[in-house]
């Protein structure tokens, strides 16, 4: 092709400038957008494998022989010995700062061991511990009394390449090895694992294609409305070239060239956008850490995949455009009609729908796990209600619309309707991305409501009072070691009480029984109401669970001494301050005798079984905000286009006398139908496929309300579509200005 | 057949220049159309028949000079150049109409909703509008037409749309540019005949651009601009 008249063809007239550089900004936001994703993405994975090692709970550390003949039957445990190649390990289920949940893992070693614990060059010393720098932090920075005298003497920092994030809290302290053979917790480790979700690693990739899915699509849909920029103006071009003799292969070639010209700038400028963001992405707070910078680099393969894959494609869908619009010499030669929307649309949604309820209903209701079937059927299933939603969008809105126009009044509605019922889909597509960001944000909304439900029981007698710690005492700890660390507890500001709870056992052990036995004058510090007039009360053990919700009874306990019990716990009531709830963990932890730290029915907030669902929740958030973002900016580059393909017959509206206020009505309308239209689908929807997600990965939750944030989403949306619709008011006085008429 | 017209002119240009940029289009023009007159302007391109049409409409205001429209009896005569963009967009809206060469017609819009337009825009109730439509519709040889979409109908029936929905509120004055432009012989003649007979049982005024004689033939008067300014002579049409 001649090259002076491509080079005529993309950039020959002025006004071309405006589409080209319209392009141009859309695709580099596009890319940076899609680099910053796919950036997130792997960082996320890397960080989890970066943190994998502390999933480690590796061997048993005593091995209990079993009887012959007779499996259940079972002999004394007998500690596995440790050597040089193993660690013990103690891996901590919850040590809690304030509303923050922080990694420690206790080791003991021989001074010979050759296991390697990630980002330490050697296992700390009894009493010594290393931290990472976001924890060393913040024990400089909180009273000792509060979170440092938990762990010992500082020795160290964990390097990087052990540590999920910058923020992220981890400690490892050393113990002696009878320490943590008491507890009855530690494992033998002699490697660490690289597998970061375990059991769990299809559930979390599911929910993490998924996200990353909902998050991209608009993305694309951004690429795709803003390289169909003046497509108008461009037709009117063409048609001069056909006239003058080029070929229609000619125009398709032009088309595809004059839109990867743009693409390839934008592309470009897209990465270079991508590197500079990436530092200040970094700074975003997701599951409790921000990301190293290094975590986000794509690398140039991706990036120049990524390039590679805008031009193409949207070079390609140029040049099919062009082609099926059958340019002739006097212009469009195929009246472009679009085909009238029909029932047919449903289809994409419903099997979207019937997939996802097809895994729930293998997991739940015939309780067939089909590991291979289950994930393809979740994520195949969201993808589809997803491009569902954008299918059947048209449909919906030629049906309100039809009513519209029969109903309308006004110029603006009159002629807002007839195109919206002539030109459905295009319409549609204007706002698919905002009504998609809505889809996604419901899904968030609801997965994430799950979390709200989590929430620390109401204070009632008969049950462990939310404002209280408990820790249970480790076997072979002395009654005076015990009644020390219980003093030293209750003495302490905000403390209202510490109560031992006694048992024939270590409530580790085999011979602890089912129940708690105290005095009967402490019994008022535990909540009760209603005590026994004894001296000795009991209890049943659950009371130390957390998920009890049934309130429990006093009992008088058959023996009215202590004599022969053990402590088993040790139960510290709080004034429920931040302070003094720390200040009690610090000491009951640093007192020696408890075998796992303290806790509290506060902390269920913190607990790990909600953190998949958790981190779900935090990129939910990011989620909306990228997707409400990006749909917004699609509205705006559509109605500017709406507006601009228009251009001469809107121009000659005005000239004839038509209000600008009435165009700009018009605009509105066009953008406010459909979206409003699909709207409550998409939410209704997004709530839907959250419930079967939920239900999907395998976990007991119930959706619930939405959090306010949810609502101030949506409010968003509104706003942005708003926004969006008024920043094309100026372009919509001066684009049909009566000068600009003239010219056309 | 009249020779020397003493109305009272609907229209009067005086001392109109007009400029875009440093290019003078228009460069001292005075003109006076009278009422129920047709008027054609013919001129080369470029010679500034369309900036003064736009100028006469109140769609331009002249860099100098002023526009003044004097409309039937009751009254009071108003410097069109004077006004504000909003107050001669009523203007147009309400006593003036439009007809162009091509391009006008909304393209989603059926015929009937096309010509419903500036009544509509005008606060007339929707039913009536396309009762009145409809109507004017037919007067233009358009039965059964009004549900079909612009794409669907031939240039002569389109243009005929457009004579319709500029004529529909019953202008003072009909600006028609190239009208006929995009027509073959036969439909420009069919066009031009029911357009004329129907201003002229209204009384419209009509000041009609056209390169074209045979279509300045139908007019009671033609003046000829050239280079900006209206040629030396102007006659009476026979």
């Amino acid at each position: 092709m001649n090259r002076g008249l491509l080079k005529l063809a993309v950039v020959g007239s002025r006004s071309s400038y405006g589409r080209l550089t319209g392009i141009t900004g859309g695709v580099a936001v596009g890319v940076c957008l899609l680099l910053l994703l796919w950036g997130g993405a792997n960082g996320l994975n890397a960080r989890d494998d970066r943190g994998a090692w502390l999933r480690e709970t590796g061997s048993p550390s005593v091995s209990i022989p079993t009887t012959a003949g007779d499996p259940t039957a079972s002999g004394p445990a007998t500690p596995v010995p440790l050597t040089a190649a193993t660690v013990l390990m103690r891996a901590n289920p919850v040590e809690v700062f304030r509303d923050q949940l922080i990694n420690r893992r206790d080791f003991a070693a021989l001074g010979s061991t050759t296991v390697k614990i990630p980002g330490i060059a050697s296992p700390p010393a009894p009493g010594e511990y290393y931290a990472s720098p976001a924890l060393q932090h913040l024990i400089e920075t909180t009273p000792q009394d509060q979170l440092g005298d938990r762990f010992g003497q500082f020795v160290g920092t964990i390097g990087e390449a052990a540590l999920p994030g910058p923020d992220s809290l981890i400690v490892v302290t050393g113990a002696t090895e009878t320490e943590l053979r008491q507890s009855g917790h530690a494992f033998l480790v002699s490697a660490f694992t690289t597998n970061p979700y375990g059991a769990s690693a299809a559930a979390y990739s599911t929910v993490l294609l998924i996200g990353a899915i909902a998050v991209f699509f608009p993305v694309l849909l951004l690429i795709s409305i803003v390289t169909g920029l003046g497509a108008a103006q461009r037709r009117e071009r063409f048609a001069t070239l056909r006239l003058i003799g080029a070929s229609p292969r000619t125009i398709s070639r032009i088309a595809a060239v004059e839109t990867a010209v743009p693409s390839l700038i934008g592309a470009v400028f897209g990465v270079v956008l991508a590197a500079v963001l990436r530092p200040a992405t970094a700074q975003i707070t997701v599951n409790g850490t921000r990301m190293f910078e290094a975590d986000l680099a794509t690398g140039w393969e991706a990036a120049t995949a990524v390039v590679v894959l805008v031009v193409t494609a949207s070079s390609l869908v140029a040049a099919y455009r062009t082609s099926r619009e059958g340019i002739g010499p006097l212009g469009v030669t195929r009246a472009m009609q679009e085909r009238t929307p029909n029932a047919w649309r449903m289809v994409p949604l419903l099997a979207g729908l019937a997939a996802m309820i097809t895994a729930v209903l293998l997991i739940r209701v015939l309780e067939v796990r089909v590991p291979w079937l289950e994930s393809p059927l979740l994520i195949g299933g969201f993808a589809l209600t997803l491009v569902g939603i954008v299918v059947v969008g048209p449909w919906l809105t030629q049906l309100v619309s039809r009513m519209g126009l029969r109903q309308a009044r006004s110029a603006a509605a009159v002629i807002a309707a007839s195109r919206i019922q002539r030109t459905p889909v295009a319409t549609f597509r204007s706002v698919s991305g905002l009504v998609i960001a809505v889809f996604v944000v419901s899904v968030f909304a609801g997965a994430s409501s799950i979390i709200q439900e989590a929430e620390a029981p109401a204070a009632r007698p008969g049950l462990l009072q939310p404002a209280s710690l408990h820790a249970t005492v480790a076997a072979g700890s002395s009654q005076d070691q015990v009644a020390e660390a219980a003093r030293r507890a209750g003495q302490l500001p905000g403390i209202r009480s510490a109560t031992i709870g006694y048992g024939p056992a270590a409530l580790n052990q085999r011979d602890a029984g089912p129940e708690i036995f105290l005095r009967a004058e402490d019994a008022p510090g535990l909540g009760f109401e209603d005590i026994p007039e004894t001296e000795i009360v009991a209890v049943d053990s659950s009371f130390l669970h957390y998920w009890t919700t049934q309130p429990l009874v006093l009992t008088r306990a058959p023996a009215q001494n202590l004599d022969g019990l053990v402590p088993v716990v040790i139960v510290v009531a709080a004034d429920g301050t931040p302070e003094a709830m720390d200040r009690a963990r610090t000491a009951l932890d640093g007192s020696g005798v408890t075998a796992i730290p303290a806790t509290s029915p506060l902390d269920i907030k913190l607990q790990s079984s909600a953190r998949l669902v958790q981190g779900l929740a935090v990129l939910a958030y990011l989620g909306m905000f990228v997707a409400i973002a990006i749909a917004g900016l699609s509205l705006a580059v559509a109605t500017a286009s709406a507006v601009l393909d228009r251009k001469r017959v809107l121009g000659l509206m005005r000239l004839m006398g038509m209000p600008v206020s009435v165009l700009r009505r018009i605009i509105t309308r066009e953008a406010a139908v459909p979206l409003l239209t699909v709207l409550l689908l998409s939410i209704a929807l997004g709530f839907l496929v959250a419930w079967l997600m939920v239900t999907g990965i395998n976990d007991t939750y119930r959706v619930t309300w939405p959090a306010t944030d949810y609502f101030a989403a949506l409010g968003l949306s509104l706003v942005l579509a708003l926004a969006a619709v008024g920043s094309t008011f100026s372009l919509i006085r001066a684009g049909t200005a009566i000068t600009a008429t003239r010219f056309e | 057949m009249s020779t020397i017209d003493t109305r009272s002119p609907i229209l009067s240009a005086r001392g109109v220049r007009h400029s875009f940029g440093q290019t003078e289009a228009l460069r001292g023009i005075d003109l006076d159309v009278h009422p129920g007159e047709v008027l054609a302007v013919m001129g080369p391109s470029g010679s500034g028949k369309s900036t003064l049409l736009h100028c006469l409409a109140g769609v331009l205001v002249p860099t100098r000079g002023s526009v003044t429209y004097g409309p039937s009896a009751g009254r009071q005569p108003v410097e069109i150049s004077a006004l504000s963009e909003p107050k001669r967009a009523r203007l147009r809206l309400t006593d003036f109409g439009f007809v162009f060469q091509f391009g006008q017609l909304l393209p989603e819009l059926s015929a009937v909703d096309n010509v419903s337009i500036p009544m509509l825009l005008g606060g007339t109730k929707r039913s009536e509008a396309r009762r009145r439509s409809a109507d004017m519709l037919d007067r233009l040889g358009l039965e059964g037409l009004g549900a079909k979409l612009p794409g669907e109908l031939s240039g002569g029936q389109a243009q005929r749309v457009a004579v319709a929905r500029a004529l529909v509120t019953s202008p003072a004055v009909l600006f028609a540019d190239e009208p006929t432009g995009s027509l073959d012989s036969l439909g420009s003649e069919n066009v031009l005949t029911i357009m004329l007979e129907l201003v002229r049982e209204f009384g419209t005024t009509v000041v009609m651009i056209t390169h074209d004689a045979r279509t300045a033939a139908y007019a009671d008067r033609e003046v000829i601009v050239r280079d900006g300014v209206i040629g030396a002579g102007y006659r009476v049409s026979p």
